[in-house]
């Protein structure tokens, strides 16, 4: 904890110290971004933003998960899904995120639902491959175990299977999230009229540095929370059978 | 009810892996009766078809020909024994997501134990075996000879007719094993059931047994009846008399083995 701390205060030192190297207009000092943020939600309609990012953020990554789980699962246990879908993820992977953007705005429409679909493709690749690589390490040894005493199929599936699968999904989650949140930015630039993604570019466009780090520091500031607090915290709920583990 | 198994003419094909390989006959013919509350003990090399005689027993693997009947009865169409069954497996195969105590419970749920008995066969089980301090651990939280214990517990709670043991205590260290299997005997001698027990150690067999199978290239090689009466001593002179029989049999089985793999396949 003191380590972290230590680290935080060290980085906004640098940072400041930084500041005075170079004008204001490129590289700001943590008071006056600090100032500009305290300004903005003081006047501004930073929640709004906010909000429309958060939503589609969690929109997208739930399409990606409702996409890429199945998938994933399904080609870590079955040789033929593998063998015929492994190409096609690989590809999904390599296509750019700002590809998936331009043809969702264009066959969809400039609206939520194109926003949200650009951003459930371009992720679900990634999580597909994270549960595929999870999946193969399953015990199957305990399929056995259940089956001599006379488990069902749907409590094998229920009751084995889906417990070892869950840290998997649970990492692709938080793993998930990284990738999101970066693409909404992405696609709110291209083709929103509000979000975070969107102030950011207007303020680039007007060469605003103190707006642009401010709302960078903003939405960081919120995705390690969502990150570090909510995430870990269910992890550890979830996942407490564990071994811990000492280094 | 009864509850011996009768097998006959036993056989069991492995396929060859690759195209035009031929497959392997791991169960040739293989005949064997155990009665009802007998504790049969299976002696043999690597490779003489131990395990797969469990799996096929147990309706792991339904792919095979021959009859297997229980008290009588044939297996289910699912290839199940019609008789309740218990199974140790040679690792502990514990859900490690649950407690001790859960672990028991999700093969009570799949069994047809009222639940208004579980408590009891529980708390009976569990401080038979000197675990009722672990209820609440978690199989990680537990040493080997005790997790393989918590096996023990789950297969017994159902109360199972017939009992199938492959190779339980081979992974613990000797004195833990010493120490399961006089408390095995002393259960068994209790309850009343039938006990299949696979095993690489000819003086566990001997001490366990009413009477020991060494099988060589899927079928019996010799049946050696253990006739001293019980309560047994770990170290009777009578059981070691025995026991070098079944140690001469098994080595000259592992020979046998070795030479059939040396010999190059006719046809």
């Amino acid at each position: 904890m003191f380590v972290k701390v230590g680290s935080i205060i060290a980085a906004i030192l640098a940072w400041f110290g930084l500041s005075f190297l170079f004008p204001e207009t490129i590289l700001p000092g943590p008071f006056q971004t600090a100032m500009v943020l305290a300004d903005n939600f003081a006047n501004g309609d930073v929640f709004q933003h906010l909000f429309a990012t958060l939503w589609r953020v969690m929109g997208g990554l739930a399409l990606a998960m409702a996409i890429g789980i199945p998938v994933g699962v399904l080609m870590g246990v079955n040789r033929f899904a593998e063998k015929t879908l492994d190409i096609w993820v690989m590809v999904a992977l390599t296509v750019p995120s700002l590809c998936y953007a331009i043809f969702a705005f264009i066959w969809i429409g400039l609206n939520e639902t194109a926003a949200i679909v650009a951003i459930g493709l371009t992720s679900a690749p990634s999580i597909a491959i994270n549960l595929w690589e999870g999946v193969k390490n399953i015990d199957t040894r305990l399929f056995k175990m259940a089956k001599v005493f006379n488990a069902s199929r749907w409590v094998i599936i229920r009751r084995v299977l889906f417990p070892q699968v869950l840290p998997y999904i649970m990492a692709s989650l938080r793993f998930g999230l990284g990738i999101v949140w970066k693409i909404t930015v992405l696609v709110e630039l291209l083709g929103r009229p509000d979000g975070v993604g969107f102030e950011l570019f207007y303020w680039y466009q007007l060469a605003n540095m103190q707006q642009v780090l401010a709302w960078t520091l903003l939405f960081t500031i919120v995705m390690l929370f969502i990150e570090l607090v909510i995430l870990q915290n269910m992890e550890r709920k979830l996942f407490s059978w564990r071994p811990k583990v000492k280094i | 009810m009864d509850k011996g198994i009768s097998i006959k003419g036993l056989v069991k094909d492995y396929p060859g892996h690759r195209k035009g390989e031929r497959g392997q006959r791991v169960l040739n013919g293989l005949d064997l009766s155990i009665a009802d509350n007998e504790f049969v003990c299976i002696l043999g090399p690597s490779g003489c078809g131990k395990s797969t005689l469990l799996n096929t027993l147990s309706g792991l693997d339904n792919d095979y020909s021959g009859e297997v009947r229980f008290g009588g009865q044939p297996v289910g169409r699912n290839g199940k024994p019609p008789v309740k069954m218990g199974y140790l497996f040679q690792d502990p195969r514990l859900l490690p997501w649950l407690t001790a105590e859960r672990n028991v419970d999700f093969v009570l749920e799949n069994s047809d134990v009222p639940k208004s008995r579980w408590a009891e066969i529980k708390n009976h089980y569990f401080s038979l075996t000197g675990l009722e301090a672990f209820r609440d651990h978690y199989p990680h939280e537990l040493s080997g000879g005790m997790a393989q214990r918590l096996s023990l517990v789950r297969a017994l709670s159902i109360e199972p007719d017939v009992l199938f043991m492959d190779e339980p205590f081979s992974g613990l260290d000797e004195l833990t094993a010493r120490r399961m299997r006089v408390d095995l005997l002393d259960i068994w001698s209790r309850t009343g059931k039938t006990i299949l027990f696979i095993t690489h150690n000819s003086y566990e067999a001997t001490f366990l047994a009413d009477r020991v199978v060494v099988l060589s290239q899927g079928n019996i090689r010799e049946e050696i009846p253990v006739e001293v009466p019980r309560p047994r001593h770990y170290d009777d002179p009578a059981l070691f008399e025995i026991s070098k029989q079944v140690s001469a049999n098994f080595i000259a089985a592992a020979e046998e083995a070795e030479r059939a793999r040396l010999q190059p396949q006719a046809g």
